[in-house]
Order: structure tokens, then C-alpha cells, then sequence
């Protein structure tokens, strides 16, 4: 091949990629996607480099997937004036994310736990693997990585099909539906209307997600596979103590200098409720939470606003009941928990 | 900084434009060691004094032991470049494993000894720019080529960034009379750059980390008795992950130097098609294989002094080599096991006296990266020879299951579950797992078999501009379809 043939290659090659490219962006804007956030560990370092922030104008938040759904952060930051510091992490135990802000001697700030006591009080090492990661990738994140993920964002806030979760050509190829053999554990398969991801970090699914039966449907039956592969039963005795003894002295830390701790319980719904009530008794869990920190905490239940949610997949809240549920609990918050927030002087009872 | 970022892509685009800016060869030189220092440095900024420190003292020791005549000094000159260069690969990589064996041996001896454990980070590349400076000062000693006259070429020989952290491993005559004229790619080169650029991102992102990473991870991190099918499959996706990672990132190299005008040396020749081990190597990191033999095997003698120290030679050169690769024994052992089947092959070549498959002994040391001449009669793609392909094709992922399994209990059990049926063996891998996992690996493996005479740029070339543009914009799309973040390469490790 001649020289100039190798340019022609290229330029060809160069067009081709460009009309395919810009023709599946415009394909899927035609088809109602947004834009969302690969939620990775540099989105996550991204809002760990904000703890800083004075404890009067931020709240950090940590727990599982509910808090992530179910915080509507324009509306929180909109009604008290306070920066919303998302590091909770999807099918995740919070403790390692708890530990590690309890050991950095910078971090005196406001701090929410939510609790998912299936993962709050698990052990199992898969379901720390998240915040692990990306706590590895805070501590040993470079300089080329950080300019990386400053022009990572410029491209995904521009382009729809940058979506790794759901547009990848992995995501694509996990949809072909195919039998696995018996025993094998295979947790893809969530629907992309599922969780879309804001550069805030907060999830929602969306309004089709809300309305269509058949996806809610397809979710209902992981959250049953995740039951079914579960083989641990829940911890007691002697480890459930020594967990409640490792929040105490991490929450321990925090309040020493000067920083608050509070616990919430976000709101679930329907047979999975059922199972985690049966599982996980408020009295021996939730409750001994808040007597061994002496934290406050806010149970969905004992508010008659929030306490009546149906999620549409049993376990998170719609983007319609995120937005009640963040003004009902900035509204607890305010008046019975006393916390001042930058909109709002505490009005206390 | 990795090939695979998007940091990268910027970064490259402006070191083309600089190094086509009306400067002088002089500032331009200069340009490409700054931009190489900021590659780096975009890691973890402090190991730049590491890499200065041995640019320095390899360029005066080296210039020093080629103008000395005295003997001894000579000598001692050359003792101080060896504890200076494997001094600081000793600490830093084998700093750990070291002070480990020792603390085991003295407990084991009935002291008890338990020293605080070193916190010890490996700097980025550090075994393949040892090797780089290494074979600098051992040719000064040799008085094998003539010293570097300039600092800046000399510190841009080192440092130069397409090779600098995995390699290929490149000798002083390969690349710093590259430096001493003006470079600008032409344009043939800039586009067969580009093109290696994209087919290497492509091996790396779309086949390594997109589609076999994750089988390879899910079968070797699994502490279950695994079902044959799984332990096959994970062994097999490794295969693919290993060589797409490094050939993927040699690949890259060599494209992105040829964009700035200069030539590096292969790293490899479809690996998965050689015909016996000796043929492996040949084709498996071949800068790396023809560093150790003229750099270990041929100076502890070689075949020069009868068969049995021959057989040690090889021996050594491959535990060594295996070493190199990392601080576990299970490196030792993958290195012990390609030991073993050079024997093995050595064994049936003397007992047939025939030379078809020659020893990486008797290979004239070459340069370019090509360990010599493949036999002729294995260049045939014949139904037998590619019989003989398969089944080195089989030993070679059973040593695999060494160099990827974080311990020997790990590797016990895979190994296990790879040969025997065991009665209550669990299924891991999903379906579709399996099925990326075939057919990635079958089509390696034909690629390879189809490949192993030729080049991709000699193939690309032959083809119809019009078919060589769609197959490239593939690739470009899978590439962007992956959407894979930037992760490392496996061979930064090392």
C-alpha cells in the first residue's frame, strides 16, 4: 500500500467513526436518554476531597444505595443552603467508608449514616469491595488520573452514550439473554431506567422506571436472587457486638473532634420490608445501634409522612418520593434534631 | 500516565505539535525529556529523582569504564554501576520479599524475629529502565559500542516515554543514534503509528480489560473448588488478558514513537503460534529474552561449556527471568517451569540429534528485537506443526496458573479443578462469560497461526485502502463502545 492509500484508510476510517459515533448519540437523545455519570471511584474521590468543608455548610452522607435514591440533593441544598456530599455506595456496608473518615483527623464535620442492615451489619468481604476501592484509589489516586477525570467529566456531561453502566458494549452484551448453567450467581440484568447517575453522585431511576411494571418486575427478581444466593444468616452475639463496638469507637472519633454523627433509616417497602423486619428486628439492630453510639437517628417508620412509601422495586424511592422524603427529613432534622443548616435557624421542640 | 486515558491523548497531541514546530533538534530533544518527565512524574512525582539518580551515575560511570584502562578499577567501576542499578531494584521491588524469607527462615530456625512490616511502593517501570541503563554500563564495560557524547541524548535514551515504563527493553545502538539527527515522522509513518496506536488500545481495552479481565479475575480470586469448565476458561482468559495487556501496550509504544519519527524494536511475534518453547520465547517479550541471553545466559557460559552446565544456564536464565517478573515464589516457579520444558525440548532435540529447534543458546545475539532466525521448516503451516503450536500452546497456560495465582495454594487448587473432575465443584462463570472467553481465545489463536510469518503493517499494506479504513474504524468504535477507564497495564507491576 502506497502512502497515500494509508491516509485514505485513516481519513475513512476517521469519518466512519465520527457518523457512527455522533448517530448513536443522536439514536439515544431521540429515545429519552440522559446524560449519567460513571460512578466510579474518581466520581467518588471527586466529593471525598469536599469532607473539608466547614461543618455549618456541608453534610456528608455515606450508607448504601437507599440514601443515594432517596436524598434528593437540589432539593436538600435548595431548602437549607448546605452543600450535600454524596459517598454512599451501591450494595455496599458503609463501615469502611465510617472508619476511614473517623481516622482522618481533618474530617469535623456533619456526618449521615444510613442503615441497610443487610449490609450495614454484613461481613461479607464483597460487600466492602466498593468502598475499599475506592478509598485505594483516594489514597493513590495521581496527578494523571486527576486530569483524567476533569476531562472524563467535560465528555460525559456532553454525550449521552458515554454510560458505562448501561451503554457500554458490556452493558449491551449482558442484555442477550442467555441460561447459566445452576449455581451460578449472575446479578446483571437491572434495567437501564433504572439508576442514572448525577455528577452529585445522587441515583434515581427514572419515570418510565416509576410507571413500568415489568421493569420494577425484572429488579424484584435480583433483589429475590440476592436473597436466595445470601448464605450467611444474620450476625449476632459476639460479632454483631464487636460491630457495634467498631461504629462506636469510629463514631467515637468523630465527636471528639467536634464533629456530629446521626443515623437514618431510609424507607423500604413490601415483601422486602417484611424480610428485613423478620431478619433484622428493629429492636436488636437498629435501635442497638443508637444506644451504642448514643447518636441520634431518624427510623422512616416513626414518621407518619414517610412511613408509607411503596418503592416501586421495594427498596428505593422514586424521584417524586425522594423529593418528600428529603423535605420531610430536613423538617425533622431542623425541628426535633436541632441541626442549623445555613436557610434554616434550628427550630427545635 | 497510561497509553489508555484520556490524559494521554492530550498529551500526545501536544508533544506532535511541538515536535513539529519549527525548532531546533536541540529543543526539541529537549521537549521530549521534559514531556517524558511529566509522563512519569503523572504517576508519583517524588520517583523522579530515582530515575535521575541512575541517569546520572550510568552516564559517568558508563563513559568512565569505557575510557579506564586499569583493570581493577575498571572492575570496581563496574561494581559500583551493578550495586547501584540492582541496588535500587533490590529495595524497592525485592525489598519485602527479602526481609519475608528471612524472617521466615530465622523462625523457622527457632528465633522469634518479627520485624515491623516496610511500607515499601514500587516505582512505576523500575525493572525495565534497570535492564535499559543496565545493558548500557555492561557494554561500556565491554567495550561493546562507544559512549554516549551527549547528557541529554543519554537521559533521553533512558527516559524516553513510549518506552520507559514497560518497555521494550531497548539497547543503547537502537535508539541513541536516533537522537544525534533531526526526526519528524514522515507521513507513511505518522499514519502506520496511528494505526499501531489504535490496534494496540484496541488489544488493551476492548479484549484485555473489557472482555477477559473480569473471567480471569472472577476464576483466580475465587476461593471455591471450581467446576473444570470454569478453571479452564478463567486460565484461558488470562492467557488472552496477559498477552492483549503487554503485546496491547508494545504495540502502543512503538506506534507512538514511530508518530515522533523514531523506530523501537518489536516485543512480539504472535507468541501463541511458536512451535516449542525455545520458539516462545522468540516471540514473548523478545527485548526482554534477548537482554537475559546476552546479559546472563551467554556470560554464565551459555552452551559453550558442555551439555550439563548448558542445561544449568538455561536454568538459571529462567528462574532469574521469572524473578524479574515479580517478588513471590510463584514467579520463581513459572519461571522454573519454562525451565523445564526448554530442558524438555533440549532433551528430545539431542536425542533425535537434530538442531530443528534451536536453543536460545545457540541464537547469535541479535538486534532488533528478533531472537534469530525461526527454523525453516517450522515456518510451514502444516497441519502437524500447528498440532505441535497447540500443544505448547496447552504448557504454557498451565504455567499461567503460576504467574497470575497470588499463592501456591491458590495455584494448587486451579490446577486441580483444571485436571480433575471434583465431586463438589461449584460453577462460577456466567454463560456468557464462557462464550466471550471462547471465542476471543479461538480467534487468538488462528490469528496467531495465520500470522506467525508475517507483520500486521506488512498485512495492512497488502490490503484495499478501503477495507484497511472500515477494520480500522471497528476498531476505533469498539474502542469508544468499551467505554473501559483507564486501568493500568498488567506489566507496570513488574
Amino acid at each position: 500500500m502506497n502512502n497515500s492509500s494509508l491516509v485514505k484508510a485513516g481519513i475513512l476510517a476517521f469519518v466512519l467513526m465520527l457518523i457512527a459515533v455522533f448517530s448513536w448519540e443522536f439514536y439515544l437523545r431521540s429515545k429519552g436518554f440522559e446524560t449519567s455519570f460513571n460512578d466510579d471511584p474518581a466520581l467518588w474521590t471527586d466529593k471525598r476531597d469536599m469532607v473539608y468543608e466547614p461543618a455549618d455548610k456541608a453534610t456528608v452522607f455515606i450508607g448504601s444505595s437507599r440514601i443515594k435514591f432517596d436524598l434528593d440533593i437540589p432539593t436538600w441544598e435548595a431548602l437549607t443552603g448546605d452543600h450535600a456530599i454524596q459517598l454512599a455506595c451501591v450494595g455496599s456496608n458503609p463501615l469502611p467508608v465510617l472508619d476511614n473518615l473517623a481516622n482522618d483527623k481533618n474530617f469535623k464535620g456533619r456526618l449521615v449514616v444510613d442503615v441497610t442492615e443487610g449490609l450495614f451489619f454484613s461481613t461479607s468481604p464483597g460487600n466492602a469491595r466498593r468502598p475499599v476501592e475506592n478509598m485505594k484509589y483516594f489514597k493513590e489516586r495521581t496527578p494523571a488520573q486527576q486530569a483524567g477525570f476533569f476531562i472524563n467529566g467535560l465528555l460525559e456531561s456532553n454525550f449521552v452514550f458515554l454510560d458505562k453502566d448501561w451503554l457500554s458494549l458490556n452493558a449491551c452484551l449482558d442484555e442477550i439473554p442467555l441460561k447459566d448453567r445452576a449455581g451460578v450467581n449472575n446479578f446483571h440484568g437491572f434495567p437501564s431506567d433504572f439508576g442514572r447517575v448525577r455528577y452529585n453522585r445522587q441515583e434515581y431511576m427514572t419515570d418510565k422506571f416509576s410507571k413500568d411494571t415489568s421493569l420494577q418486575n425484572k429488579v424484584k427478581a435480583i433483589w429475590d436472587g440476592f436473597r436466595k444466593a445470601s448464605k450467611d444468616p444474620p450476625v449476632t452475639g459476639a460479632k454483631l457486638d464487636s460491630i457495634l463496638n467498631s461504629v462506636k469507637t469510629a463514631v467515637n472519633k468523630i465527636k471528639e473532634r467536634g464533629g456530629q454523627v446521626l443515623f437514618v433509616r431510609t424507607p423500604s417497602s413490601g415483601p422486602f420490608l417484611m424480610g428485613e423486619n423478620m431478619g433484622f428486628p428493629r429492636e436488636k439492630y437498629w435501635e442497638r445501634i443508637l444506644t451504642t453510639t448514643n447518636c441520634a437517628g431518624i427510623h422512616f417508620a416513626d414518621y407518619p409522612a414517610i412511613a408509607h412509601f411503596i418503592c416501586p422495586e421495594f427498596s428505593h424511592l422514586s424521584q417524586t418520593d425522594a423529593v418528600t422524603f428529603t423535605k420531610e427529613f430536613i423538617r425533622i432534622l431542623n425541628t426535633e434534631k436541632g441541626w442549623a443548616f445555613p436557610k434554616l435557624s434550628v427550630t427545635a421542640k | 500516565m497510561v497509553f489508555n486515558s484520556l490524559t494521554f491523548v492530550v498529551f500526545f497531541i501536544v508533544m506532535l505539535i511541538l515536535h513539529n514546530l519549527p525548532f531546533t533538534w536541540k529543543v526539541k530533544k529537549i521537549n521530549l525529556l521534559l514531556a517524558s518527565y511529566i509522563f512519569y512524574a503523572a504517576w508519583n512525582p517524588p520517583f523522579i529523582l530515582l530515575l535521575w539518580l541512575s541517569t546520572v551515575v550510568d552516564f559517568f560511570v558508563g563513559r568512565a569504564l569505557y575510557n579506564q584502562e586499569n583493570k581493577h578499577k575498571r572492575k570496581l567501576l563496574l561494581v559500583i554501576s551493578l550495586i547501584g542499578n540492582l541496588g535500587m531494584l533490590c529495595f524497592f521491588k525485592y525489598g519485602t520479599f527479602i526481609l519475608d524469607n528471612f524472617t521466615h527462615l530465622v523462625n523457622a530456625l527457632g528465633a522469634d524475629f518479627h520485624p515491623a512490616k516496610p511500607n515499601i511502593i514500587l516505582p512505576a517501570g523500575i525493572s525495565f529502565y534497570t535492564f535499559t541503563t543496565l545493558c548500557y554500563t555492561i557494554d561500556m564495560y565491554k567495550k561493546k559500542s562507544e559512549p554516549v557524547k551527549s547528557m541529554l541524548d543519554f537521559s533521553l535514551f533512558v527516559t524516553f516515554f513510549p518506552h520507559l515504563v514497560a518497555g521494550p527493553i531497548v539497547r543503547p545502538p537502537q535508539l541513541v543514534p536516533q537522537f544525534e539527527s533531526p526526526r519528524k515522522a514522515t507521513q507513511q509513518q505518522l499514519m502506520q503509528g496511528l494505526l499501531l496506536i489504535s490496534l494496540g488500545l484496541f488489544m488493551k481495552v476492548v479484549l484485555a480489560d473489557s472482555m477477559l479481565a473480569q473471567s480471569a479475575n472472577d476464576v483466580f480470586n475465587s476461593k471455591a473448588i471450581l467446576k473444570t469448565l470454569d478453571a479452564w476458561t478463567g486460565v484461558l482468559a488470562f492467557s488472552g488478558q496477559i498477552f492483549f495487556d503487554f503485546a496491547g501496550y508494545s504495540t502502543c509504544a512503538v506506534g507512538v514513537a514511530l508518530c515522533l519519527g523514531f523506530v523501537l524494536p518489536q516485543n512480539f511475534l504472535y507468541p501463541y503460534a511458536a512451535i516449542g518453547f525455545s520458539d516462545f520465547w522468540r516471540r514473548w517479550h523478545i527485548t526482554l529474552s534477548a537482554w537475559l541471553r546476552d546479559y546472563l545466559y551467554i556470560p554464565l557460559g551459555g552452551n559453550r561449556n558442555g551439555k550439563f552446565r548448558t542445561y544449568i544456564n538455561l536454568m538459571i536464565t529462567m528462574l532469574l527471568g521469572g524473578l524479574w517478573h515479580g517478588a513471590n515464589w510463584t514467579f520463581v516457579v513459572w519461571g522454573a517451569l519454562h525451565g523445564a520444558y526448554l530442558w524438555g525440548e533440549k532433551i528430545i532435540q539431542d536425542f533425535r540429534k537434530k538442531a530443528a529447534v534451536v536453543s536460545i543458546a545457540a541464537i547469535p545475539s541479535g538486534e532488533l528485537g528478533v531472537l534469530g532466525v525461526i527454523p525453516k521448516e517450522f515456518k510451514d503451516k502444516t497441519l502437524r506443526n500447528f498440532m505441535y503450536a497447540m500443544i505448547t500452546f496447552f504448557f504454557i497456560n498451565v504455567t499461567w496458573v503460576f504467574f497470575r495465582a497470588p499463592d501456591f495454594t491458590s495455584a494448587w487448587h486451579l490446577l486441580t479443578a483444571m485436571f480433575y473432575g471434583m465431586p463438589k465443584a461449584e460453577a462460577l462463570l456466567t454463560t456468557l462469560s464462557i462464550i466471550k472467553v471462547t471465542v476471543i481465545v479461538v480467534l487468538m489463536v488462528a490469528f496467531h497461526w495465520m500470522m506467525r510469518n508475517t507483520r500486521v503493517l506488512t498485512v495492512a499494506e497488502k490490503m484495499p485502502w478501503w477495507l484497511l479504513g472500515t477494520v480500522w474504524a471497528v476498531l476505533l468504535l469498539l474502542l469508544i463502545w468499551s467505554q473501559e477507564s483507564s486501568s493500568s497495564f498488567i506489566y507496570f507491576q513488574f
